[in-house]
């Protein structure tokens, strides 16, 4: 069984670091919105779409860690949906909104 | 003191697993933001890193091809090697298991327990 101490500071540590890593991954979101936005008008480019699926791989891998397991549950979707030559756009489109929810919810 | 070499290309990543491994086993940790980096660093390192954790997509040099360079270099094949993916699927699982790494851990990693699954699988007690 772990110290409560070592839990206490290793929480305090992570929420330090969600905090100064918060702008990174607003800006990962924002380039997601872009990309199903593009994908939705039927133009979403290669540099893009490559773009987004390492930046939805990335939110994946690291939500998680700091307590978003249900981000890193859609943002595993949105990398599986982006495997695809053509995404499907709807669906890209409404992940991308409850990724953006999961993560930063509105109150 | 045990000491543990991260090789991540994302800073947010290196940055929490270095301190709840600091903080959770108290061993002292070095980090690398590439390949290339991490096997100068390991190499270099006096004492060698007792285990290294790499993740498996980072650019210019992956975790897989890192790990081969690092087998071919007699100062650092024998050190214990964990590799970090984000992928889950199973064909990507197989592919890794092939590799010769000690084990594959899986990103999200939970802070409080990463420190505890690499003593288990190398069967350290302190």
């Amino acid at each position: 069984m772990m110290d409560t101490n070592f839990e206490d500071e290793t929480r305090s540590m992570q929420q330090a670091v969600w905090k100064r890593y918060r702008p990174v991954v607003l800006e990962r979101l924002d380039l997601l919105d872009r990309a199903a936005a593009a994908a939705k008008g039927g133009a979403l480019s290669e540099e893009l779409h490559g773009e987004a699926t390492s930046v939805a791989h990335k939110l994946a891998g690291s939500l998680g860690m700091y307590g978003y397991d249900e981000g890193t549950r859609i943002a595993r979707e949105i990398e599986v949906l982006l495997e695809d030559t053509v995404p499907a756009s709807e669906r890209l489109w409404e992940l991308a909104i409850e990724l953006r929810s999961a993560v930063f919810p509105v109150v | 003191m045990r000491r543990i070499l991260i090789i991540d290309d994302e800073e947010d990543i290196r940055e929490v697993a270095a301190l709840s491994m600091e903080t959770t086993a108290g061993w002292e940790i070095l980090t690398a933001s590439s390949g290339a980096e991490g096997i100068l660093l390991a190499a270099n390192s006096n004492p060698l890193p007792d285990a290294i954790l790499m993740d498996v997509m980072m650019p210019g040099m992956d975790g897989p091809t890192t790990f081969r360079r690092m087998q071919e270099n007699p100062v650092l094949v024998g050190i214990p090697v964990f590799l970090l993916t984000a992928k889950v699927q199973g064909v990507d699982q197989r592919r890794f298991a092939g590799m010769g790494f000690t084990a594959v851990l899986f990103k999200p990693f939970n802070p409080l327990t990463l420190a505890g699954q690499i003593s288990e699988k190398l069967g350290w007690k302190d």
